[in-house]
């Protein structure tokens, strides 16, 4: 993870991917080969396509590049200080199967915010 | 003891705070031989060294050089202070930042006091969260001991220990509250960073992180339109490679916000410290364009940049438009089902495949796989249901299925009941604003195996409700809050802004107040009875109508224009103010006649938004799309005419009414052929067409009802028809046929009225009613009716037949004319030919006045008599066929004829004409006996007393029989007549006409033959017509008859009768 860049070229654009979790943006191959580096430690996305398809999303709006997630108000706002630097969106589409939502909010004692939108609506 | 251990563990965690603290405290554990379990221990411990620093002043360098960078508050007071005074001083010094020895003194005692200090922090710390509880215990455990300690040393602060000690208990009481937060602590240790995240976000609202004036601010700097996301990829990749350079960027992070339909498109914004930092940061990157007005934003609006709107879920059921391929781009899908994570759908839509009928098989192959180049894009084939007939025929290898269940794959996709489905991903469809029409929601509607049509209403409803570009307020439109805290108020619509729509309350607690509400949480509001129009985003758009039914934000209007019931949005209505609704379709409106094929019209009856309803001429409702009308008959026809049934012409808006049947009354709107489109305002079904044949209705207007002509009755004011009918039926017999050329060709004829009047001309040509005449004066051909026509000689310019046409009563002057004629016989024969026709009284004369000229003049009389009968028609022919032929036939013709008018009462008479024909003598005989006495003098004695006739009849008949042998036998009158005429008539003659007739015509002839003329003029009919027709008639015998005539008659009385027949003779002899 640490190796690789969050750059990616035109070219690849279409085979962006964001984390349902944490909303990083990144290519297919990417999130197969690293995984997901927020999330990776219950999404186990690295080298599982069904994990892939089931927890990212090619659907995302708004691309945040961010650069200092502990001094950036947009992090805080968007719930991303802590994760890493990189590249994230504002909004996916889509939503965790419930099952690995469960394992997230009962083994790992973490609360799922889906990052479609309702969660900010709800507020 | 347990706490303690807990205190050391607590310490190490802190660890991020306090990095030296640990280091002195485990020293002195150390020096304490690590043992000290006991705080009173340890508060001891460190109350000693205090101590020893103490007494070793500013000394023991070694030990500041270890903690140096520790402390970096140390005070330069001695450690017996007042800690208040450390605390306050704390800030200062750290600035002053004073020399090492201090530090070090102050150290150990630092250590505790500012423990303290933040003990004091992190009490109010705990006092507002909870969840910081175990830091603040651990602090609280930390400062506690040192308390113990200081008590002793300074003891000046009472109310400090008692604080401490409170703590102290309480923490000891919460014992297991702080074991509690340990597990929790261990817990979340084993997250990792990522958790800490979630946890906060957990845990602090959205309310909590607006940001502040400490935060960075963020700037919008123009962007390349369409090219933010690259942007922020390029800014990511910067900020990646200069990491830990000296060039980091200083921003903290860049963000867009783009999209096709976004409206913060052609911006990405920064957020940063400082503009220049952006400035710095951005220089020099594709597409961003610092330099050009970068935008501070509001700290208020910047929540506003990062806000997120939920997409709507698809159902299945719901219309999407397919974005790709490009083929399919467009078109319309329904979604089946939608997986779990909402971002794959299965839909369907109706493909447009070509089933290879276009395929390049000569296109080379691609590749190993034998896979075809891609064809080039060419006009994609239409939408089709899927076949697999057409399928079988070119590619029956790529195609697999069951034709039981429909469901076949070809080419890789499937095809069920003729539609294709497809798995597809959410971004390849379009999913706002799909609108479907009508005409595309069919063909999904009609996918049932029975055939029957099953819209999904609601899945429509939810497309088109879907699409918020209808929602549409207006300044006093009434409207209800029906979502959100002010849910209930209900208000008017003062202004709208965008989304935003301003209401005047009307009622509740808020009344008289303006509130402003979002469109979304809106609807309007009507009552029923409301007069409302439909206005957008339905398929029923403009249909007006009266509000019966509201349920929630579904009303039901019963229309206007069908009277059904239809049910919309409340968001779809507006008041309405006219009536109309939508009447017109493209170029088709309401009540247009439009062709359907042709054989078959049709009124419109309704017209829809894509669709027309049309009432055909067979009675029969159908609907039709305007593409299937092929076109518009316009109304342009206002002379249309048909006839209803009992004939009376039947214009447009005419009032007619069914004759039988259900007697329905309306305006004819449309005349087809024999069909008639009729509008009932009252009647509900079709717009109130309805059609019906015009032999099955009675005009009932009196308006536009052209009357029979209206004139009098000329025939029942003709009082010689009425005395006789008899002559009346001859009368109103038909005018003869002319065959065979017309005989005023050729003449000339001045008009007698008409623009044209006075002026001479030669007829042309004619036709039943007209003449074609070419005028003299100039080089003209004019139309003018016939009657308008006065024809003259064309030598002497004398009217030659008027005469002829005029009345009865104007022939006197024929006598003169006969004269005329006289000179041109012939013409004048002519004519009067012709003009008997016209006139009944007339013929005959003529008749008999052609006869005699072909003929002999013994046949002449003949015809007089006859003419007096007012046969003339019979006579006329009679007269015509003369002219063919000769005198003999005609004479006969006449003869045979003559029985049918004898048939009119005066058969005797003509019976004893036809004998008298027959005899040979016979006209002399009647003539002169007809004519001459009964006949004209007093007409109708004439006839009626047979026996007069018989009398004369045998008088005549033998006379005649004299004659006629003579005339007949001998063509040649002219001798045979004079002989017998005299004979036969001398005796009626003599005594009417032998006066008169003599003295005019002595001259020539037999003068004579004119004045009898006259006489019988008295007579009336009988009385011109003679002379008239004999006139002329002579003209060409007139040789003869001069001849033999006088001479025959010159004695006067014989020859008056000769000369009645003679009449024309004399004419001649002029």
């Amino acid at each position: 993870m640490a190796e690789s860049t969050s750059f990616v070229p035109t070219g690849q654009h279409r085979n962006l991917r964001a984390c349902m979790v944490c909303a990083i943006v990144r290519t297919t191959s990417e999130f197969i080969k690293h995984g997901c580096p927020n999330c990776e430690e219950f999404l186990h996305i690295a080298g599982s396509p069904d994990q892939l398809a089931d927890c990212t999303s090619q659907v995302f709006e708004g691309l945040i590049a961010l650069a200092d997630p502990s001094k950036s108000w947009v992090a805080k706002w968007q719930r991303l200080d802590g994760y890493v630097k990189g590249v994230y969106a504002t909004k996916v589409s889509g939503t965790l199967p419930d099952e690995v939502v469960a394992v997230m909010e009962d083994e790992m004692r973490i609360r799922y915010l889906p990052r479609d939108g309702t969660a900010t609506e709800a507020d | 003891m347990s706490t303690a251990n807990l205190l050391n563990t607590n310490f190490e965690d802190e660890s991020d705070e306090e990095d030296f603290n640990p280091q002195p405290q485990d020293a002195s554990d150390g020096e304490d031989g690590g043992e000290d379990e006991d705080p009173s221990a340890q508060i001891r411990d460190e109350a000693s060294k205090r101590r020893v620093e103490e007494d070793n002043g500013s000394g023991d360098e070694g030990d500041v050089n270890t903690r140096a960078p520790n402390d970096g508050e140390e005070d330069e007071e001695e450690p017996g202070d007042d800690d208040e005074e450390d605390d306050e001083e704390d800030e200062d010094e750290e600035e002053i930042a004073g020399p090492k020895r201090k530090r070090v003194k102050r150290d150990r005692r630092n250590v505790f006091l500012d423990v303290e200090a933040e003990v004091d922090e992190d009490e109010d710390e705990d006092e507002d969260d909870d969840d910081e509880l175990g830091e603040g215990k651990n602090f609280i455990a930390d400062t506690h001991p040192d308390d113990l300690a200081d008590l002793p040393a300074g003891g000046e602060t009472d109310d400090r220990r008692h604080r401490e000690l409170d703590r102290r208990r309480e923490m000891e009481a919460s014992m297991d509250a702080e074991k509690q937060a340990e597990i929790l602590r261990q817990r979340y240790a084993n997250k990792g960073r990522s958790s800490r995240g979630l946890g906060e976000s957990d845990i602090v609202p959205r309310r909590l992180l607006l940001p502040s004036i400490n935060d960075p601010s963020i700037w919008a700097v123009r962007c390349k339109e369409g090219k933010e996301r690259e942007a922020v990829f390029s800014i990511i990749k910067r900020i990646e490679e200069r990491i830990g350079t000296k060039d980091e960027l200083a921003i903290t992070s860049a963000f867009e916000r783009g999209g096709t339909q976004s409206v913060m498109k052609g911006f990405i914004y920064v957020e940063a410290q400082r503009a220049s930092d952006i400035m710095a940061a951005l220089d020099g990157l594709m597409n961003v364009y610092p330099r050009t007005k970068m935008q501070m934003i509001a700290i208020k609006e910047m929540p506003d940049l990062l806000r997120v709107h939920k997409t709507p879920p698809l159902e299945p059921g719901a219309y999407v438009r397919l974005k790709r391929p490009p083929k399919y781009a467009g078109d319309l899908a329904q979604v089946i089902d939608v997986t779990d994570t909402g971002l794959e759908l299965r839909v369907r839509y109706v493909p447009r495949l070509d089933y290879g009928l276009h395929e390049d098989l000569n296109a080379p192959l691609d590749g190993p796989n034998g896979k075809r180049k891609r064809a080039p894009a060419g006009p994609r084939p239409p939408s089709r249901f899927f076949s697999e007939v057409e399928a079988k025929k070119r590619h029956a290898k790529y195609l697999t299925g069951n034709p039981q269940t429909k469901t076949w794959t070809y080419y890789g996709d499937e095809y069920v009941n003729g539609f294709c489905e497809k798995d597809i991903k959410i971004q390849a469809i379009q999913v706002a604003d799909v609108t479907p029409t009508l005409e595309e929601v069919t063909r999904f509607s009609s996918g049932g195996d029975d055939g029957t049509e099953n819209i999904d209403l609601n899945a429509l409803a939810a497309s088109l409700k879907a699409s918020t570009a209808n929602a549409s307020y207006l300044p006093g439109d009434i409207v209800e809050v029906y979502e959100g805290e002010q849910k209930g108020v209900k208000g008017k619509a003062v202004s709208i802004q965008g989304d935003i729509v301003t209401m005047a309350v009307l009622e509740g607690a808020l009344r008289g107040q303006t509130i402003e509400v979002p469109v979304k949480g809106l609807r309007k509001r009507f009552r029923e009875g409301d007069h409302v129009k439909v206005i957008g985003g339905s398929r029923y758009r403009d249909e007006v109508g009266m509000v019966v039914k509201i349920a929630e934000d579904r009303v039901t209007i019963l229309s206007d224009q069908n009277n059904s019931e239809i049910t919309v949005f409340s968001k779809d209505l507006r008041e309405a103010s006219d009536s109309g609704g939508a009447s017109s379709l493209g170029q088709y409106e309401l009540w247009d006649l439009v062709q359907l094929d042709p054989a078959t019209v049709a009124c419109v009856v309704k017209v829809d938004r894509e669709s027309l309803v049309v009432l055909d001429q067979n009675n029969q409702t159908r609907t039709v799309m305007p593409s299937q009308i092929s076109n518009k008959i316009e109304k342009q026809r206002r002379g249309a005419v048909a006839t209803d049934r009992g004939g009376a012409q039947i214009n447009m808006d005419d009032n007619v009414k069914e004759h039988g049947g259900e007697m329905r009354t309306g305006k004819v709107i449309h005349s087809y052929r024999t069909y008639l489109f009729l509008r009932n305002p009252a009647q509900s079904t079709n717009a109130g067409i309805f059609v019906t044949r015009t032999s099955a209705v009675n005009s009932v207007t009196a308006k536009g009802i052209v009357q029979a002509s209206a004139g009098p009755d000329l025939n029942s004011m003709n009082p010689a028809m009425k005395r006789n009918p008899a002559g009346g039926a001859g009368g109103d017999m038909a005018p003869p046929k002319s065959f065979g050329r017309d005989r005023s060709i050729g003449q000339t004829v001045t008009i007698r009225k008409g623009p044209y009047k006075g002026l001479l001309g030669i007829v042309k040509e004619t036709s039943d009613n007209n003449a074609r005449v070419e005028l003299h004066t100039k080089n003209k051909t004019v139309n003018v009716p016939k009657d308008a026509l006065a024809f003259k000689d064309k030598l002497t310019g004398a009217s030659i037949d008027p005469g002829t046409r005029g009345g009865r009563g104007g022939f006197t002057p024929r006598g003169g004319r006969g004269g005329f004629g006289g000179a041109t016989p012939g013409g004048g024969g002519w004519d009067g030919g012709r003009t008997p026709g016209g006139d009944t009284g007339r013929t005959p004369a003529w008749g008999a006045g052609r006869t005699p000229a072909v003929a002999n003049g013994g046949r002449t009389p003949a015809w007089k008599s006859g003419a007096d009968g007012g046969r003339t028609p019979g006579w006329a022919d009679g007269s015509r066929t003369v002219n063919p032929y000769d005198g003999n036939r005609t004479s006969y013709g006449g003869g045979n004829r003559t029985p049918a008018w004898s048939a009119g009462g005066k058969t005797p008479a003509y019976g004893m004409s036809n004998d008298a024909f027959n005899a040979g003598s016979k006209t002399p005989g009647y003539s002169g006996g007809t004519s001459g006495g009964d006949a004209w003098g007093s007409k109708t004695p004439a006839y009626q007393p047979t026996p007069a006739a018989d009398n004369w009849g045998s008088s005549n008949h033998s006379g005649g029989n004299s004659w006629g042998s003579n005339a007949y036998d001998a063509p040649t009158p002219g001798a045979a007549m004079s002989a017998p005429t005299p004979a036969a008539i001398n005796a009626p003659t003599p005594g009417a006409y032998s006066a008169p007739t003599p003295a005019p015509y002595s001259a020539p002839t037999p003068g004579g033959a004119p004045t009898p003329a006259p006489g019988w003029g008295g007579g009336g009919w009988g009385a011109p017509t003679p002379q008239a027709m004999d006139a002329p008639t002579p003209g060409g015998p007139q040789g003869y008859y001069a001849a033999p005539t006088p001479g025959a008659y010159n004695g006067g009385m014989p020859e008056t009768p000769a000369a009645n027949w003679q009449d024309d003779g004399p004419r001649y002899v002029e």
